[in-house]
């Protein structure tokens, strides 16, 4: 889901509040004759079947702003080698353009959501290509691992591809600020110095939940991470799978350990800030003189948001993060991640060589190059990032001792809708939690 | 990209045109050959035909499809009879939607109503009424998402430690130094909020409406009351108010309609978080969300047995003005 929300952010700040910002046109000049374009426009030539096909092929997805202008440079030695035209439309309102295009008989071709769950239903309707017949299972599984294949799959049916990947579970900070520590053990030991830092006069935890349709989602995927690690991952299958009730102690204990964050005291401004403050500025009062907080829950994404709308900080020496330390000693090392999946509704030439190209290491070697989005694919060289923090969040990867997905993006909308609602309602009243649980298990 | 589309369009016009004066010529031509009867008794056909035929693809058709849908389970493939509605109605999301549904068509209409008066009948009074009435009726133009946008950057709420960027808190803490109010989360503030942004898009509707009715209220009468000593809220409570009543039907029956469709609004500002649903954004989640078409008919269904008393008692009215007139 991180991109619906990013994306609705690019929306509000990027385009409303910072219409003036500078755009990254000088990038793709420059693109143009390095190596990687040039392997990119090979890659693209093969995946069109060594033919400038021409024509077009029309995609839906949600990005915006500075997202969608690093996307559409991963695809532009696509259009120049093949001929072929991306017309890439973006909407806040995925669901309900796709599924009003798909009843209407006019369904784009190619469409890219973090959405799995959602369009896992669509698979089962029939509505997508399986792409394991598309691709082959040799390219298919020397690109991508075994666990991303089975996330985007419904009986047996491929009917999604990995594109961008996020690492989540990080803690952002101003390393010329904050004074807790970068390495804690565990959870316990971060929350411990957060509480005393709170006991001296200050707040520790920046929390923003503000997203308009899609406002409660940061809570939520805190709260995915938190019980992935707290109760373990075949716990967090389970649930994700829909076979343990919302109402089982594990989930009550993953809301209150995220409770712990949005404390009175520990939150900066209080819950109400919390709650009406857009996520993309989560971060603005760690900048402030005196900072009115110092550490911030998010995933790797958050990193080019902060530096969008605070162009002058230095990468590790005024932002960096960490991993968010182990909630369990019984699971350590778990990481999560989440991403979006590109799948195929028309099969045709255009689609079918798109498809291809974004399946191969050449464009996910672009898309690395972006400095916005992890790869998921297995051939691309940790070399490639020249972003710090994503090169970071590679090595936090490569380290981690299992990565699993989130489980609320898996999920049918209904209950994403219900958990994101629960993350708010929770986060104001926190004595409601009962209730706020039955309710989300009511809409299962 | 554009010149494509401006062809197109202008294609379309022309096309529009040359059809209906095509149908219209040869209609009439073929009719003028029957007996004079069967003309006089088809000639209002031949008028009606293309405007009804409209109205039964756009409107009929798709609202009695919404009926039998409403009746049916989510893939609208078996008859479940009632149950959409029980649901929906032991739902207490849908409750609440129904609550707030009620202010908006009690508030809504009735402040749009009173400010676009108010300000149409003392704009005309003072030297700067112009400019008071464009302040007014220029957020029209404006759609109802950038509204929504606008609205949420006026009610920002910032901590009490931190400056206030939102107007209106901005406003409220430098004059009254209280602390600021988070006005679209507050459950005793949000729906008030939202009906408050909305007014700012209606109120200029009913201001320009009662702005051209005022002109027919007979100055002479008006001048005949003040000589006989009537004061000015008496010649207004009078005179004026009596002769805009069938103004004030229209305006407040249209907008208790838009406060009973609104949307736009509450979908941008907080997507029915907080205690701030209505019908519309339910509707719309059970349909695009929750994929339930029987689920998203019954709502709408309800919706529409809301507006009907509405619509019968408005056209009862223009009928009744008619034969005034």
């Amino acid at each position: 889901m991180q991109k619906t929300r990013s994306t609705s952010a690019m929306f509000g700040t990027a385009v409303l509040l910072l219409a003036g910002c500078g755009g990254s046109g000088s990038d793709s000049d420059a693109q143009a004759t390095d190596p990687a374009s040039n392997a990119a426009r090979e890659a693209a030539l093969e995946a069109a079947g060594g033919e400038e096909l021409g024509g077009s092929v029309s995609m839906l997805g949600l990005l915006g702003g500075e997202e969608l202008d690093a996307f559409l440079s991963v695809l532009k030695p696509f259009e120049e080698a093949t001929g072929i035209e991306v017309q890439y439309e973006g909407t806040r309102d995925f669901a309900a353009v796709l599924q009003t295009r798909v009843e209407g008989g006019n369904p784009p071709d190619v469409v890219e959501t973090p959405a799995i769950g959602e369009m896992s239903a669509f698979a089962e309707e029939g509505t997508l290509v399986d792409l394991r017949e598309v691709l082959g299972n040799d390219v298919l599984d020397a690109n991508f691992s075994p666990s991303l294949i089975e996330t985007a799959s419904v009986d047996g049916e491929v009917f999604g591809i990995f594109s961008t990947v996020n690492l989540g579970g990080l803690i952002w900070y101003d390393p010329s600020t904050y004074e807790g520590p970068t390495d804690p053990a565990s959870w316990d030991e971060l929350q411990a110095w957060a509480e005393q830092a709170a006991g001296d006069g200050s707040t520790p935890w920046c929390v923003a939940l503000e997203s308009g349709a899609a406002s409660g989602w940061p809570a939520a995927d805190f709260i995915d991470e938190i019980l992935l690690r707290q109760a373990g991952p075949e716990f967090h299958k389970r649930w994700s799978d829909g076979l343990e009730p919302w109402t089982s102690p594990e989930v009550r204990a993953a809301f209150e350990t995220y409770g712990e964050t949005v404390a009175e005291g520990l939150v900066y401004g209080g819950t109400t800030t919390a709650l009406s403050t857009n996520f993309a500025e989560a971060a603005t009062p760690i900048y402030a003189d005196p900072p009115g907080c110092s550490i911030l829950q998010q995933a790797t994404f958050m990193g080019g948001i902060i530096t969008d709308s605070l162009p002058d900080l230095e990468p590790g020496e005024t932002l960096d993060f960490f991993p968010v330390p182990d909630f369990d000693p019984a699971f350590p090392g778990i990481r999560s991640i989440s991403g979006e999946i590109v799948g195929m509704i028309n099969e045709t030439e255009q689609s079918v060589a798109l498809v291809k190209y974004l399946a191969s290491p050449e464009a996910g070697t672009l898309l690395a190059g972006t400095g916005r989005w992890l790869s998921p694919n297995l051939n691309v060289e940790d070399s490639v990032y020249e972003d710090p923090f994503l090169r970071r969040a590679s090595e936090v990867l490569v380290e981690a001792e299992g990565t699993y997905s989130l489980g609320n993006s898996l999920m049918p909308q209904t209950t994403v809708d219900a958990f994101w609602k629960a993350g708010l309602d929770y986060t104001q009243n926190p004595g409601d939690l009962d209730e706020i649980l039955a309710t989300i298990e009511e809409t299962r | 990209m554009i010149a494509d589309r401006v062809g197109l369009i202008a294609i379309a016009v022309v096309l529009t045109v040359v059809v209906a004066v095509a149908y219209l010529r040869l209609g009439d031509r073929a009719l003028a050959k029957l007996p004079w009867a069967w003309n006089r008794r088809l000639v209002p056909w031949l008028f009606l035909g293309p405007a009804a035929l409209i109205a039964g693809l756009a409107l009929v058709f798709p609202g009695v499809s919404t009926i039998i849908l409403s009746f049916f389970d989510a893939k609208g493939t078996t008859f479940i009879g009632f149950d959409n509605y029980s649901s929906a109605l032991s739902d207490p999301v849908t409750l609440i939607a129904l609550r707030n549904t009620a202010l908006w068509v009690a508030l809504l209409p009735t402040l749009a109503a009173l400010v676009g008066l108010v300000i149409a009948v003392l704009a005309d009074r003072v030297a700067y009424g112009g400019l008071v009435k464009a302040a007014l009726f220029l957020p029209i133009a404006v759609s109802a998402v950038a509204a929504g946008v606008i609205w949420t950057f006026m009610y920002d709420y910032q901590p009490p430690v931190a400056a206030q960027t939102g107007t209106v808190n901005a406003l409220l803490t430098v004059l009254t130094n209280t602390d600021p109010i988070a006005w679209i989360i507050d459950a005793a503030t949000n729906n008030y909020a939202l009906i408050a942004a909305t007014l700012w898009t209606q109120a200029g509707f009913a201001m320009v409406i009662f702005s051209a009715a005022l002109r027919s209220v007979p100055d002479e009468l008006l001048e005949a009351a003040r000589l006989d000593g009537a004061s000015e809220w008496q010649a207004f409570r009078h005179i004026t108010l009596p002769i805009l009543v069938p103004t004030v039907v229209v305006v407040t029956t249209t907008i208790t309609v838009i406060a009973l469709k609104a949307f736009d609004i509450i979908y941008v500002m907080t997507n029915g978080a907080y205690g701030t649903d209505v019908l519309s954004t339910l509707m719309y989640r059970e349909l695009f969300t929750a994929r339930d078409s029987g689920g998203a008919g019954a709502i709408a269904t309800m919706l529409m047995i809301a507006v009907l008393p509405i619509m019968i008692y408005n056209l009862r009215q223009f009928r009744h003005s008619g034969r005034e007139a």
